[in-house]
C-alpha cells in the first residue's frame, strides 16, 4: 500500500512538473525560438548578446521560482496540532454521511463525476471539505472588502497548477499550511478567500467547476491590464436650454441646404469607408490576439469562490478568481460549469444543466431541484426566503427529505479542525512571496514590490507594450511609496522619450508634475507646481529652449502669465555657467486678470516689453459693454533737441489708443510718469524672469540630490524600522544595564572572602574583627601595589622596545626604503602615545592609591560586621 | 502763537497763492519740467499744504476736486468753509487756528482723518456725515461737557482720539469715562489704551453704559422696524395697490364724510355700516391680492426679456472681440512685413491691402451691429406689445373689482336712505322711541334736507372711490410708457455708442496705416 502511494506520488509530481512545463513552455515558446537561432550563429555583436541575457533572465524567473515544487515530502507536519492528525468521531461519522451520500448520488447520477467530498490533507487524514473551511475575520482593516481581500490571496500566495487538470486533486491542504509556504492550487487559494470572506461576514461559497485555460493556469495575457484601462470619462449631458421667451431670432441662413446636405453626404462616405477601415484593421488584430482553440476546453477543473447577494450589501450575486483577485459576473464564459458547492456548514450539488456555461444558473440553493444539499436544516430556511414562491415546494420537499434522510435530522457541521488563519504583520506587509510579484497581461507587465523591499521606494511597476510578443516598450510606470521627496509616479513614454514625475503634496519645492526629456537647464520641460503652496501663487512653469512661459494664480497683483524669450547667449562669455550669464531677454509679456477694484480702461491686461528696441506695449481690459480695448505704446528715446537740452518727454513717445478717449492721460506729465512706472516694472519682471531660471536650476539641482539620495520617510509609529527609536530605546536598554551593574557592584561584599574562612553564623571576637580588618587591609594595600607594579613593569618594557627599534633604526637608517621608514615613524608615534599613557596611569594610580587605601579603611570601621571593633575604639 | 498771528496781516487765499502752492509742491526734477511746460490742473492735485500763511478765510479751493489731503495748520481760520467741494477728502488738518465750532463738514463723507488741535471749540457736533471717522484729534480746545463723548459712539471706526488739554481732561474721571464709553478706542491722548484699564472703566460705568446700550438698542429696533414698513409699502406702490389690504379706503370715505358719521347713529344704521365695511374690504384686499401677483408677473416678464437682452449682447460682443483679435493678428503680421520690406511700389501695394483689410473690419463689424439691431428691435417690440397687454388686462380686473365696490356703496346709500326716511317719517310721525344727537337730529327737519345728506354722503364716497381708481390706472400706464421708453432709448443709445466706438477704432487704424505711409513717403 505504501509504495503503491508513493509511486502514485511520483506520477503526480512527474505530471505535475510536465504540466507546469507545458505552460511554461507554451509562453516562452515564441521568445526561445529566437533566442536558439541566435545561440547558433557564432558572431554575436555587443548589442545581441546583451539582448539575450536580457531574454534570458527573463526566461529563467518564472521557471526557477516553480522549481521547489509543493509536496507532502517539503511539509513539515511536526508542528500541527493534533485536529490536523486524527478525526473526532463526530467526523468520522460525517465522513460517513458523507459517504453514503456519494453512493446515492453516483446511484441516481451514474453519469456524473465523482463527488470532492473528503480529500486527503497533509497529514493524510480524509477531511470534509466544508470543514476545511475556517471563517476567520482578520485584524487588519484593509481585508475587511471583498475586493482588497481577493487582491491579497492572489497577491499572498504562488499559484500551482493542478496535478492533473481533469480532476481535483486528491489533496486539499488546511489554509494554515498554504499560508506557511504561500503556494497553492485553485482549491487551496479558493478556500482561504472563502475562509477569510465567510470571516468578514460575507455569504461566500466555495465552487468546483469547470474553467477555461486561462483561468486554470492564471494566464492573463490575453486580459487587459486593469491599470491601463482609462476610466470612461463620463459624458456629461448637455442640457439642452430651452429657448426663453424674449430669445433673439438667429440671423437668417442665407446657405444653401442642397448644398450643405451634399457635403454631409460625401462626408459621410468619406467616415463610413474609415470605420470600415478600422473595423477590418480591429478584426484582424481581434484574430491574431484569440487564443488557440483548446482539446480541453470546458473538463479542466477550476475552483473559484461564489459571494451572493443579501450580506454585506452586496447587490448581485458574483464570481471571484482567487488566483487573479478579480470579480467576474456569473454569466460570465470563462466558467464553464459547476459540479458542486460548500460553505463551512453545508454542501450542495448541482442538479442544473451547464451547457451553456454558467448563464443559466439559478443559484438559489434553498430550491432542492437545482441544487441537491448534503445536510439538511442548517441554513437552508434562510436561503429559500429569498424567493417567496418557492416556499411552498420547500416545504414539502423538507417533508419529503425528512423520511429519505432520517438519519440525518439532527446532524451538523462539526467544527472546522483547522486553526485560526493567521498572517502575521511582517508577511501582510510583504504581501507577495518575497516581496515580489510578476504579472503577465497582454501588451504589458506588472511587477509589484513590498514596500521598503527597494531602497529607492519602488513598489510597482507597469511596463506597457507596443506588441503582443513584448518586445518592444512603449511607456514604463513606476509608483513608490514613502519617498521623503514625495515622489508618487514616474512616467516614461519611451516613443518620445518623455519623462514626468508625479509628486504627492508636501514637495520642499512643491512639485507636482515635473515632466522633461533631460535634466540639463534651459531644455524643453514643464513643471507644475501645488496651487496655495506657493507664496508667488506660480502654478505652471514651461521651458523650451528659447522661451519661458510662467503661469500664476491668486495672486495679489492679479499677474497670471509671464512669458520670456531669450537670445542665445554671447559666445564670449560661453565658459561662464548659466548661474552668472544670463541669456539676454528679447521680449517679455506679462498677463493680468481683471482687477475689479480698478476701471477696465486703466487695468492693464497685457503688457510687452521689447527690451532690445527699448519698446513697451500695454493693452487694457475691455470694458463689459465694449469690444474694443485701449492701448498705449511707449517709445524710449533719449535725444538731444536743437538747443542741446535732454528731451523728456514729447507727445510721439506715447502713441496711445482710447476706447473714451479722457483728458488726463493726454497730458505729458502723466505719460512721462506712466512710462517711469514701467520702467522700473521692467527692470523688476527682468529680476523675476532671471529669479525664476536660477530656481530652475536650483529645483534641477535639489530633484538630482533626491534621485541620488533616494531617502525613504518612516514613521513614527513604525518601530520596526524607525532607526531613531531603535537607537533610543536600544540606549536605554544600555543605560539601564549599566544601572544595574553598577547597583551590583555596590553591593560588592569585601569582606566576604575573609569573613568565608571563620565559622560561620557566630558572632565575631575584637581579636577575630581586627584581624580581619588587618588582613583586608592588607590584601587592598598588596593589591594596590601590584598594580603599580605592573603598570611599571609594562611602561619599563615599552620604553625598551622603543629604545631598542630607535637603536635599529639609527644603524639602519641608511638602507632603510621610504615605506620602512613610514613604518617606524608611526610605530615610534604609537609606542610613545602607549608610554604616554601608561606613565599618565601610573601617576594616577600613585595618587588615588593612598585615598582609596583610607576609604577602604573608613568603611571598614563603618562596617556592621565589624561592630565589635568599632566598640572598642569609640 | 495764534495771539501772534494776529498781529500780522491776515492774507487772501488768491489763485496766486493757490498757483504758488501747487507748484512748490507738485513734482519735481524733469517730471517738474513737464508739470511747468504743461501747467497744473487744480483738479488733479491729490494733496495741498497750506500752514503758516495767516489765512484767515479758506477760499478758492473748489476747483480742487479730488484732492485727498488738506492741511491748513497754524493759520488764523474762524470758521470752517469753502469745503464743500472737496468730497473725496480724506484728510483734514485744521489744527492751530481760531476755529470756534465745528460746521461746514457735511459733504466730507470720506473723511478719515480730522485735526482740530488748538481751537477754540467748545462742543463736538455736526459731525455727522463723517462715518469713515478714524482719527479726530480735539486737543487743546474748550469742551467741558463730559457728554460730548457720548455724542461720539456714533463713529463705529473711530480707533484714535485726543482730547487733551481741555476742561474735561482735568476731570479726575476723564479716562475712565471715555474708555467706558468708547469701547472699540485704541489711542487716547496718543496712548494706548491696556486692556486693563478699559476692564476697569467698563466695571466702573456698566450700570450707565447698560442703561444706554438699552437706549440705543431700543432706538436700532424702531428705525429697523419703521424701515421695514417703508420697505413693504414700496413694495406695494411699485405693485400700485398700497393701502388696499385693510380697510383703509373705507376709513378714508368716512374721514371727510361728516354727514355719514352723523348718520351712523341712526337705529340700524351701524349693523348695516358693519356688514358694509366687511364686503368692502374683502374686494379690497382682492384687489390688493391680485395687485401683487400681476406685479411678480410683471417683474418675471421684465427679467426674462433683460436677461434674454443681455444674453444676445453678450454674444454679439464676443463676436465682435472675435473679429478684431482675428483682424489684429493679421494686421501686425503684415505691418512688420511692411517695415521689413524696402522697395516703394510693393509697400505700397501693401498698405493698400491693410486699409482694404480695415475697411473690410469695419464692414463686418457693422453687419454684427445692425444684425443685433434688428433682432433687438424685434423683440422689444414683441416684449412692449406683452407688457401693455398685461397692464390692460390688469386695469380691466381692477375696474371691475371697483365697479363692485361701486355697487355695494349703491346698494348701502339706498338703504342708508330708506332708514333715514323712514326714521324721518317716525319724527314727524313723533313715535320715535330712541335719543338721537342733537346734530343729527338737526338733519331730521323736512325730507329734502335728509336726503340731501345721505346724497352728499354718497357723492364723497364714490368720489374717494373714483379717485382711488384714477390714481391706479394714471400711475400704472405711465409706469408702462416710462417702462417701455426707456428700454427703446437704451436700446439707441446702446446702438449709438457701438457705431461710435467702431468708427473710432477704425479711424485709429487708418490713421495708423495714414501715417505709416507719410513717414515712409518721407523716407
Amino acid at each position: 500500500m505504501e509504495v503503491l502511494r508513493e509511486k502514485v506520488e511520483e506520477e503526480e509530481e512527474a505530471e505535475r512538473e510536465e504540466a507546469a512545463e507545458r505552460a511554461e513552455w507554451a509562453r516562452t515558446e515564441k521568445m526561445m525560438r529566437p533566442v536558439e537561432v541566435r545561440k547558433e550563429e557564432t558572431t554575436l555583436t555587443q548589442e545581441m548578446l546583451r539582448d539575450l541575457e536580457k531574454k534570458l533572465s527573463e526566461i529563467q524567473i518564472p521557471i526557477s521560482a516553480e522549481l521547489p515544487a509543493f509536496t507532502k515530502d517539503t511539509i513539515d507536519i511536526s508542528k500541527l496540532p493534533v485536529s490536523y492528525k486524527t478525526n473526532t468521531p463526530k467526523e468520522e461519522h460525517l465522513l460517513q454521511v458523507a459517504d453514503n451520500f456519494s453512493r446515492q448520488y453516483s446511484h441516481l447520477c451514474p453519469d456524473r463525476v465523482h463527488l470532492f467530498l473528503h480529500p486527503l490533507n497533509e497529514c493524510e487524514v480524509p477531511k470534509f471539505v466544508s470543514t476545511t473551511l475556517r471563517p476567520t475575520l482578520m485584524p487588519y482593516p484593509e481585508l475587511y472588502n471583498w475586493d482588497s481581500c481577493a487582491q491579497f490571496v492572489s497577491d499572498f500566495l504562488t499559484m500551482v497548477p493542478l496535478p492533473d487538470p481533469l480532476k481535483p486533486p486528491s489533496h486539499l491542504y488546511s489554509s494554515t499550511t498554504v499560508l506557511n509556504y504561500q503556494k497553492g492550487n485553485c482549491f487551496d487559494f479558493s478556500t482561504l478567500l472563502c475562509s477569510m470572506l465567510i470571516g468578514s461576514g460575507y455569504d461566500a461559497y466555495c465552487v468546483n467547476g469547470y474553467g477555461s485555460l486561462d483561468l486554470c493556469h492564471m494566464d492573463l495575457t490575453r486580459e487587459v491590464c486593469p491599470l491601463t484601462v482609462k476610466p470612461k470619462e463620463t459624458v456629461q449631458k448637455e442640457e439642452k436650454v430651452l429657448p426663453k421667451k424674449y430669445t433673439i431670432r438667429p440671423p437668417r441662413d442665407l446657405c444653401s441646404r442642397f448644398e450643405q446636405e451634399q457635403e454631409v453626404k460625401k462626408q459621410q462616405e468619406i467616415r463610413a469607408q474609415e470605420k470600415k477601415q478600422l473595423r477590418e484593421e480591429e478584426e484582424r488584430l481581434m484574430e491574431a490576439e484569440k487564443a488557440k482553440p483548446d482539446a480541453l476546453h470546458g473538463l479542466r477543473v477550476h475552483s473559484w469562490v461564489l459571494v451572493l447577494s443579501g450580506k454585506r450589501e452586496v447587490p448581485e450575486n458574483f464570481f471571484i478568481d482567487a488566483f487573479t483577485g478579480h470579480s467576474y459576473s456569473t454569466q460570465d464564459e470563462r466558467f464553464l460549469g459547476i459540479e458542486s458547492l460548500w460553505n463551512h456548514k453545508n454542501y450542495w450539488i448541482n442538479m442544473q444543466d451547464c451547457w451553456n456555461c454558467c448563464k443559466d444558473l439559478i443559484f438559489d440553493l434553498g430550491d432542492p431541484v437545482r441544487w441537491e444539499y448534503m445536510l439538511l436544516g442548517t441554513d437552508k430556511s434562510q436561503l429559500s426566503l429569498t424567493e417567496e414562491d418557492d416556499s411552498g415546494i420547500n416545504d414539502e420537499d423538507d417533508v419529503e427529505n425528512l423520511g429519505k434522510e432520517d438519519e440525518d435530522k439532527s446532524f451538523d457541521m462539526p467544527h472546522s479542525w483547522v486553526e485560526q488563519i493567521e498572517i502575521s504583520p511582517e508577511a501582510f506587509e510583504t504581501r507577495c512571496p518575497n516581496g515580489k510579484k510578476v504579472i503577465q497581461y497582454k501588451r504589458a507587465k506588472l511587477e509589484k514590490w513590498a514596500p521598503y523591499l527597494n531602497s529607492n521606494g519602488l513598489v510597482s511597476r507597469l511596463t506597457t507594450y507596443e506588441d503582443l510578443e513584448c518586445t518592444n516598450i512603449l511607456e514604463i510606470k513606476e509608483w513608490y511609496q514613502n519617498r521623503e521627496d514625495m515622489l508618487e509616479l514616474k512616467h516614461i513614454n519611451k516613443t518620445t522619450d518623455l519623462k514626468t514625475d508625479y509628486f504627492k503634496p508636501g514637495h520642499p519645492q512643491a512639485l507636482r508634475v515635473h515632466s522633461y526629456k533631460s535634466m540639463q537647464p534651459e531644455m524643453d520641460r514643464v513643471i507644475e507646481f501645488y496651487e496655495m503652496a506657493r507664496v508667488d501663487g506660480l502654478i505652471k512653469r514651461e521651458e523650451t529652449a528659447r522661451t519661458m512661459t510662467e503661469y500664476y494664480q491668486g495672486r495679489p497683483d492679479f499677474l497670471s502669465y509671464r512669458h520670456a524669450n531669450f537670445r542665445p547667449r554671447v559666445k564670449k562669455l560661453a565658459l561662464s555657467s548659466a548661474e552668472s550669464n544670463p541669456r539676454p531677454i528679447v521680449k517679455i509679456t506679462e498677463q493680468f486678470f481683471r482687477n475689479p477694484a480698478k476701471p477696465a480702461e486703466e487695468d492693464v491686461a497685457e503688457r510687452v516689453f521689447l527690451l532690445a528696441e527699448e519698446r513697451i506695449q500695454l493693452r487694457y481690459h475691455c470694458r463689459d459693454d465694449h469690444i474694443t480695448a485701449s492701448k498705449r505704446e511707449f517709445l524710449r528715446r533719449t535725444e538731444v533737441d536743437s538747443k542741446g537740452n535732454k528731451i523728456i518727454m514729447t507727445p510721439d513717445m506715447c502713441i496711445s489708443f482710447e476706447v473714451e478717449p479722457m483728458e488726463h492721460t493726454k497730458k505729458l506729465l502723466y505719460q512721462y510718469e506712466a512710462m517711469m512706472h514701467l520702467k522700473r516694472e521692467e527692470k523688476l519682471s527682468r529680476h523675476q524672469v532671471w529669479e525664476s531660471e536660477l530656481e530652475v536650476l536650483e529645483i534641477l539641482k535639489l530633484r538630482e540630490e533626491e534621485e541620488a539620495a533616494h531617502t525613504l520617510t518612516i514613521s513614527i509609529y513604525d518601530t520596526k524600522r524607525n532607526e531613531k527609536s531603535k537607537e533610543y530605546r536600544e540606549a536605554m536598554e544600555r543605560v539601564m544595564h549599566e544601572e544595574h551593574l553598577r547597583q551590583v557592584e555596590t553591593q560588592l561584599d569585601y569582606l566576604a572572602p575573609f569573613l568565608a574562612q571563620l565559622p560561620p553564623g557566630e558572632k565575631l571576637t575584637r581579636w577575630q574583627a581586627v584581624r580581619l580588618k588587618d588582613e583586608c587591609l592588607s590584601d587592598f594595600k598588596q593589591r594596590l601595589i601590584n598594580k603599580a607594579n605592573l603598570i611599571q613593569s609594562r611602561f619599563e618594557k615599552e620604553t625598551q622596545e622603543l629604545q631598542k627599534k630607535q637603536q635599529w633604526y639609527q644603524e639602519n637608517q641608511v638602507t632603510l626604503t621610504p615605506e620602512d621608514e613610514d613604518l617606524y615613524l608611526s610605530y615610534c608615534s604609537q609606542a610613545m602615545f602607549r608610554i604616554r599613557i601608561l606613565e599618565q596611569r601610573l601617576n594616577r594610580h600613585k595618587e588615588l592609591a593612598p585615598l582609596k587605601y583610607l576609604a577602604l579603611e573608613e568603611k571598614l570601621y563603618k562596617d556592621p560586621r565589624l561592630g565589635e571593633l568599632q566598640k572598642i575604639f569609640a | 502763537m495764534n495771539r501772534l498771528c494776529d498781529s500780522m496781516e491776515p492774507k487772501v487765499m488768491d489763485d496766486d497763492m493757490l498757483k504758488l502752492a501747487v507748484g512748490e509742491q507738485g513734482p519735481q526734477e524733469e517730471a517738474g519740467q513737464l508739470a511747468k511746460q504743461e501747467g497744473i490742473l487744480f483738479k488733479d492735485v491729490l494733496s495741498l499744504q497750506l500752514d503758516f500763511r495767516n489765512i484767515l478765510r479758506i477760499d478758492n479751493l473748489w476747483q480742487f476736486e479730488n484732492l485727498r489731503k488738506l492741511q491748513l495748520d497754524n493759520n488764523i481760520i474762524e470758521k470752517i468753509e469753502g469745503l464743500e467741494n472737496l468730497t473725496h477728502l480724506v484728510w483734514l488738518d485744521l489744527s492751530f487756528n481760531n476755529i470756534e465750532t465745528i460746521e461746514g463738514l457735511d459733504t466730507l463723507v470720506n473723511l478719515e482723518d480730522l485735526s482740530l488741535f488748538n481751537n477754540r471749540i467748545s462742543k463736538i457736533d455736526s459731525l455727522d456725515a463723517l462715518v469713515k471717522l478714524q482719527v479726530l484729534s480735539l486737543g487743546n480746545n474748550q469742551i467741558d461737557n463730559m457728554m460730548n463723548i457720548v455724542y461720539l459712539r456714533r463713529f463705529k471706526c473711530l480707533r484714535t482720539l485726543s482730547l487733551s488739554g481741555n476742561p474735561i481732561s482735568e476731570a479726575e474721571d476723564y479716562k475712565m469715562f471715555i474708555c467706558a464709553y468708547l469701547p472699540d478706542l485704541v489711542y487716547l491722548d496718543f496712548r494706548r489704551i491696556d486692556d486693563h484699564t478699559k476692564e476697569l472703566a467698563e466695571a466702573k460705568h456698566q450700570y450707565s453704559i447698560d442703561e444706554l446700550k438699552h437706549r440705543e438698542n431700543l432706538m436700532q429696533v424702531r428705525l429697523q422696524d419703521e424701515r421695514a414698513q417703508q420697505e413693504e409699502l414700496e413694495k406695494h406702490k411699485t405693485a400700485f395697490v398700497e393701502h388696499l389690504n385693510g380697510s383703509f379706503l373705507f376709513d378714508s370715505m368716512y374721514a371727510e364724510d361728516s354727514e355719514g358719521n352723523k348718520l351712523s347713529y341712526l337705529p340700524g344704521v351701524s349693523e348695516l355700516l358693519e356688514a358694509y365695511k366687511d364686503k368692502f374690504v374683502i374686494i379690497c384686499v382682492n384687489i390688493f391680492e391680485y395687485g401683487l401677483k400681476q406685479q411678480e408677473k410683471r417683474k418675471i416678464e421684465l427679467d426674462t426679456f433683460s436677461e434674454c437682452v443681455h444674453e444676445a449682447i453678450q454674444e454679439n460682443q464676443e463676436q465682435g472681440k472675435c473679429k478684431i483679435a482675428q483682424f489684429e493678428e493679421k494686421h501686425l503680421s503684415s505691418l512688420s512685413a511692411i517695415q521689413e520690406e524696402s522697395e516703394l511700389p510693393n509697400i505700397e501695394k501693401m498698405i493698400l491691402e491693410c486699409s482694404a483689410d480695415v475697411s473690410e473690419l469695419f464692414n463686418k463689424l457693422m453687419m454684427l451691429e445692425m444684425q443685433l439691431v434688428e433682432q433687438l428691435e424685434e423683440t422689444i417690440n414683441m416684449f412692449e406689445r406683452n407688457i401693455v397687454d398685461m397692464v390692460g388686462l390688469f386695469i380691466e380686473n381692477v375696474q371691475s373689482l371697483m365697479a363692485q365696490c361701486r355697487d355695494l356703496e349703491n346698494h348701502h346709500h339706498e338703504k342708508l336712505l330708506e332708514i333715514s326716511i323712514s326714521t324721518l317719517e317716525k319724527i314727524v310721525k313723533g313715535d320715535l322711541d330712541e335719543d338721537l344727537p342733537d346734530d343729527l337730529r338737526a338733519l331730521f327737519v323736512d325730507k329734502d334736507t335728509i336726503v340731501n345728506a345721505v346724497g352728499a354722503s354718497h357723492d364723497i364716497h364714490l368720489l374717494k372711490i373714483d379717485n382711488r381708481e384714477d390714481e391706479l390706472v394714471t400711475r400704472i400706464n405711465s409706469w408702462c410708457t416710462r417702462l417701455v421708453d426707456k428700454i427703446h432709448k437704451d436700446e439707441i443709445m446702446r446702438n449709438r455708442k457701438r457705431v461710435k466706438e467702431i468708427n473710432q477704432y477704425i479711424d485709429h487704424m487708418q490713421s495708423e496705416l495714414d501715417n505709416l505711409e507719410y513717414s515712409d513717403i518721407l523716407d
